[in-house]
């Protein structure tokens, strides 16, 4: 299996750097998960490893092998496409062969009208059919074999063509946000079944999406990007817990972490520019920064019972859980009317609390739970290691 | 159960469909109905509207007088010949236009549409001097090649269109699947075509069917001629045999519509292809 590497790649269309200088490395038989938003250079960068695109600057390497300029068939790569790009003409059963009748092809067989005939006899071949049927049972298509895609639902689509990706056995599966059509039932679904498929190939998949839930249920690492700079490269608990940056703690995490403006003066922390806090750590050694904690390690009060004053703002009920959306009580509140989830803080509690919109409540949080932010970059900051 | 408002929209429908065949075929049914009457008839007053099929002797007697035969696998030679070759030409041309990026593409372009601008009488003359100088004059592969200067940009676009609605996703996952360049056009790109592709070649089919000005012009020995020119050969300087001029129409015209039968249900769709979005 090969394992890749990543050397200062970089991509630009015309004036448009897509990817800026790109460093990473892929492990044999991991699940990679490259997760960023939609035009940060992710899909980009599975084209290029399937040598779809060329690469500007750098390199890619297979295996210590500069891989730059191979064709896509010398790479022994499977690509499964956010549209799934099945053929429409051919039947399911002609579609999952496809890959292993093309390797079986001599070259005098792509003569045109040769090629049709070379096509139908190779179907046929012992190893080619049981090949098939056999990848087709594996993903539950056996009854479809002789079906065309336009009559099969999405999930069944999504599954021809993760068969057509493994019916050669490749060393290496690119999936390009393959999920991303389907409903979200089926999306869970498939998730789980794609996750399963990778121990039981334990083949290397690097696996493009903009859904966080994907990549934190799916990978063994994650590589956060945007605008086609690597955020952060890391497995997804570390991720979770340890962003590198605002970017990654607000792309992480639904909803994502709070990010609160903070100041110091006198020793005492200041939140929002009003809200003087007890806290009961050291803190950053500077005067302005940004103040960070995921939804879950708040906790919600009556009003007056926390150290920080909220009234309650939006209410979503999931059912075992509740996330509460606080507007801080600054003091300037009756001012500010917005609304947006950026001005909001989230608080995620079990079951249904009952609060009701336009309610006082209070919310607190241990110090440990804390992460500090750099206000200008982004950047993490650790207290006491500045 | 059908109201008498619908009823009476459906009557009026099929009455104005009704009017529409008779306008469309009645030319063809006067074409038989000529083609099996009497010469001296036809200059007179006493023609008869229906086929009088007494004289479909006398009408092949006529016939066998010339080399209507010989006409006919003629124009089928151009027809067929333009339209593979146009088809072939065109594929590769379109699909070059459709998918790489290269400087003067759209030069290209622009130069194939200037084709259609230009009449053909007007290139006659340069044509001449470049065929004596081939020496493709009087030869029926010199007719297909100027025939396929006029069809070719026609094909070419009709394809290229059709191309451009095929996702570029589908191409780039034969190309992983190992499938080389040449096979993806013929393998997956043309296949999914078809509709535009029999649309392209009744354009191309008809183009060389029809062929006249430039037959008339280059073929000399009467052996070589298609039927358009064979047809036009019966007027004379005083007489015009009306009724084996138009049994010559009607052997010519048979192939032809077999043809459009055959392959019309393809077009329609291939003519409509990429006008909503699917």
């Amino acid at each position: 299996m090969p394992a890749l590497t990543f050397n200062k790649v970089s991509k630009t269309f015309g004036d448009h750097t897509v990817i800026n200088a790109f460093n990473a490395d892929i492990h044999d038989g991991e699940f990679l998960v490259l997760l960023g938003p939609s035009g940060c250079g992710k899909s980009t960068l599975l084209r290029m490893i399937a040598g779809l695109s060329d690469i500007t600057s750098g390199d890619l390497l297979f295996d210590g092998s500069v891989a730059n300029d191979w064709e896509p068939k010398k790479r022994g790569v499977a690509f499964v496409f956010q549209t799934y790009a099945l053929y429409p003409h051919m039947t399911v059963r002609e579609n999952i062969a496809f890959p292993l009748v093309m390797d079986a092809f001599r070259k005098w067989y792509h003569l045109p009208i040769v090629n049709i005939v070379a096509r139908h006899r190779l179907m046929k071949r012992a190893d080619i059919a049981e090949r098939t049927l056999g990848i087709a049972r594996q993903l539950e298509l056996e009854p479809l074999l002789d079906r065309r895609p336009a009559s099969l639902s999405g999930g069944q689509r999504q599954r021809v063509a993760l068969a057509r990706a493994l019916v050669r056995n490749p060393d290496l599966y690119l999936l390009d946000e393959p999920l991303s059509n389907l409903d979200a039932k089926l999306r869970t679904q498939m998730r789980s079944e794609i996750s399963a498929l990778h121990h039981k190939v334990g083949k290397t998949f690097v696996y493009v999406t903009h859904d966080q839930v994907e990549a934190m249920t799916m990978a063994t690492r994650i590589i956060v990007m945007n605008k086609g700079i690597v955020q952060q490269v890391d497995t997804p608990d570390e991720i979770y817990d340890h962003p590198a940056n605002t970017f990654v703690a607000r792309f992480v995490g639904s909803p994502p972490m709070n990010l609160i403006p903070a100041s110091v003066g006198n020793d005492a922390l200041q939140l929002s520019g009003k809200l003087a806090v007890d806290h009961a750590a050291p803190l950053p050694s500077r005067r302005h920064m940004t103040f960070g904690v995921r939804p879950e390690k708040l906790t919600l009060h009556p009003a007056g019972e926390g150290r920080l004053p909220a009234q309650v703002a939006v209410v979503e009920r999931l059912g075992a859980e509740t996330v509460i959306g606080c507007r801080l009580m600054t003091g300037e509140e009756n001012n500010d009317q917005r609304l947006l989830e950026h001005d909001l803080v989230f608080v995620r509690v079990s079951g249904n609390p009952k609060v009701r919109i336009g309610e006082l409540c209070s919310l607190d949080y241990q110090a440990g739970d804390v992460l500090w932010f750099d206000i200008d970059s982004g950047d993490r900051i650790f207290p006491g290691q500045e | 159960m059908m109201t008498p408002r619908k009823l009476a929209v459906k009557a009026l429908r099929y009455t104005l469909i009704g009017i529409l065949v008779v306008l469309a075929g009645f030319p063809v049914y006067w074409m038989a109905a000529t083609a099996l009457n009497v010469n001296s008839q036809l200059y007179g007053t006493g023609q008869v509207a229906w086929p009088q099929l007494q004289h479909l002797p006398d009408l092949v007697t006529e016939l066998g007088n010339v080399p209507i035969g010989r006409w006919l696998f003629n124009t089928l030679l151009i027809a067929s010949g333009g339209t593979v070759l146009s088809l072939t030409l065109g594929a590769l041309a379109g699909y070059a236009l459709s998918r790489f990026k290269f400087h003067g593409r759209g030069l290209v372009g622009f130069l194939l549409f200037m084709t259609q601008v230009v009449p053909e009488a007007l290139i006659l003359v340069p044509l001449y001097a470049m065929f004596i100088t081939f020496g493709l004059l009087n030869s029926l592969w010199g007719l297909i090649l100027a025939n396929v200067g006029f069809s070719l940009p026609v094909a070419c676009f009709v394809l290229k269109g059709a191309m451009d609605a095929v996702p570029y996703e589908i191409e780039e996952s034969a190309i992983i699947d190992n499938c080389p360049r040449f096979s993806v056009l013929t393998m997956i790109i043309l296949p999914l075509i078809m509709p535009s592709i029999a649309a392209a070649a009744v354009v191309s089919f008809f183009a060389g069917w029809n062929e006249f000005l430039f037959a008339s012009t280059f073929l000399m020995d009467r052996t070589l001629w298609p039927a358009s020119v064979g047809l036009a050969s019966f007027v004379g300087q005083y007489e015009t045999p009306m009724s084996a001029v138009l049994g010559a129409a009607l052997v010519f015209s048979t192939p032809a519509i077999v043809f459009f039968l055959l392959i019309q249900r393809k077009i329609v769709a291939g003519l409509t292809a990429g006008a909503v979005k699917g």
